[in-house]
């Protein structure tokens, strides 16, 4: 299947007054085509700064990032969702939606506006169009955060710990709604968490990164059973694979102490 | 879900009983409020008619309102109310809209605010009433030095607090604007503009009390007409009466404009 997203030989140096920090080293990946893959690693490995990079946020110091087969960043064929749901607490959930398209001020604005309310529609949140955010549950605030994203019509998206905000029981149902729509809308999508069972459930790959510097250290294919990342839970590898990655973490957090 | 909350109309006693305690509670602050205020005039009146108190160094609120009475019948009242607020108004609309301008020009660039901010704190500590000399031989004595004292009195406070609003949007929401490919102007207009909005009403609030510092102050330094001019003039004189009726006149426009700032805050929070 096509890459929508490649990572060739990147390596990136954060520059601050008083030092470089080399944050990424030699980091090489795919996303193929409506896949869901997931990063994983310590924290403050440089997850974050891959999606920045892959967002045209950042540029990387070497290396080439290649976005549904070109080096430049197009920004439109890009999604990014937050740890928070960063609504417009002044719009209503319809304008809070709208607000990718009255900034790209796409051609074809009738037709994604069109494209939103079936997106409220078919995820029950058509009744809350004209409420404000702070009327809706957290779960259905990343919902709206998630349609708002989606309408913009992104090959890739990319979601930076979206659920961490969430408290256990919505998060496991919001990771339900959000791999459902992803999936059902053919979306590829790069998910960072710190949960490596919640990138178990969702993943169709898995990217262990080793702590800073960071590189590809491992490169994980899954095909649990069950429809749902709550179904995926049940497959019968997963806890063998949940204790391969964490072991792969835990050594690498220890090899750093030893450092 | 929140929305689904469930509202009853059978209430029990200890509900009725909550209700009716927050209504008297209500009602008695409103009753302590005018009793406050009528005990005040009440007696300052009783004092000054048995001669505990000399009207003539503090008046008394007969002679305030017969003063303003005469006032108004004469024309002076208006005259002078007139040019007061007109003063106030210009300089407060001039110091909003400028200081408001300067505060999105140094949002807008870093280098041009990290030039600027040591001259805005400065401004800011500075009593501008130092000012009154070389604002009168700039601008000649009369309304244009007299705006212009409104104007500076308020543009610095109105720069920074706009400011440090603008700097205080979510970075997270920046981002997100970012991530959706936003021009500079968008993020203005789209985040920054409307999320300040609570801070702009406090900024009004507050020119609105500066605005009518900055009038009276110019008043006072060189002026042949309104309410500052009032009081001095009746200082001079030894007219207290005029003093304090122009004074009360003031408290009550002062108070108006307050209001109708409150009013746009209501609306604004609808």
């Amino acid at each position: 299947m096509k890459n929508i997203l490649t990572f060739k030989n990147v390596n990136y140096f954060y520059q601050t007054k008083t030092d470089e920090i080399f944050a990424l080293n030699n980091v090489n990946f795919n996303v193929e085509e409506e896949s869901f893959a997931s990063l994983v690693g310590p924290s403050g490995c440089g997850k974050t700064t891959i999606l920045s990079l892959t967002a045209g946020l950042l540029k990387p110091s070497s290396g080439e990032i290649l976005l549904d087969g070109e080096n430049k960043i197009d920004r439109t064929k890009i999604g990014y969702m937050f740890q928070k749901d960063h609504l417009l607490e002044w719009r209503s959930v319809w304008k809070n939606i709208a607000l990718g398209i009255e900034i790209q001020k796409p051609e074809n604005k009738d037709e994604k506006l069109a494209k939103a309310e079936d997106l409220l529609k078919k995820y029950d949140l058509y009744s809350f169009k004209n409420q404000k955010p702070r009327q809706l549950s957290g779960g259905m605030r990343q919902r709206v955060a998630l349609i708002r994203t989606l309408v913009l019509e992104p090959k890739l998206l990319l979601l930076d710990e979206p659920f961490s905000a969430l408290d256990y029981q919505t998060r496991l149902s919001v990771c339900d709604d959000v791999y459902s729509i992803i999936k059902s809308e053919k979306k590829s999508a790069l998910l960072v968490t710190h949960d490596i069972s919640e990138a178990l459930s969702m993943s169709d790959k898995i990217l262990v990164l080793s702590s800073r510097p960071a590189t590809i250290k491992d490169n994980i294919f899954l095909d649990l059973e069950g429809v749902t990342p709550l179904k995926k839970r049940k497959d019968k590898n997963f806890s063998d694979l949940f204790n391969k990655i964490w072991s792969e973490l835990t050594n690498e957090k220890n090899s750093n102490k030893n450092d | 879900m929140k929305k689904t909350q469930t509202k009853t109309t059978n209430f029990s006693k200890a509900h009725k009983d909550y209700v009716k305690r927050l209504k008297r509670n209500k009602f008695a602050i409103i009753f302590f409020r005018i009793f406050v205020l009528a005990a005040f005039i009440g007696l300052w009146e009783l004092l000054t008619a048995v001669g505990v108190l000399d009207p003539f160094f503090i008046s008394s609120p007969s002679r305030i309102v017969m003063q303003i009475v005469s006032m108004a019948q004469n024309g002076t009242l208006l005259y002078n109310s007139w040019v007061t607020l007109y003063e106030t108004l210009i300089g407060f609309g001039i110091a909003t809209v400028l200081g408001y301008l300067i505060a999105v020009a140094l949002w807008w660039n870093e280098n041009v605010r990290k030039v600027f901010e040591p001259y805005i704190v400065v401004l800011n500590s500075l009593p501008k009433i130092a000012l009154g000399p070389i604002i009168i031989l700039w601008v000649g004595a009369g309304t244009s030095a007299i705006i212009l004292m409104c104007v500076l009195i308020c543009i610095v406070i109105t720069t920074m607090s706009m400011l440090s609003a603008f700097m205080s949007v979510d970075e997270g929401k920046i981002l997100l604007l970012k991530s959706m490919h936003a021009n500079k102007w968008q993020i203005f207009f789209k985040l920054v503009l409307p999320s300040s909005m609570p801070d702009f009403i406090s900024v009004l609030k507050i020119n609105v009390g500066m605005s009518w510092v900055g009038s009276i102050m110019g008043e006072y330094l060189t002026s042949k007409a309104g309410l500052g001019y009032l009081i001095v003039y009746g200082g001079q004189i030894f007219k207290i009466d005029l003093v304090m009726a122009s004074t009360a006149v003031l408290c009550v426009l002062a108070f108006g404009m307050y209001f109708l700032v409150s009013l746009l805050e209501r609306k604004y929070h609808k």
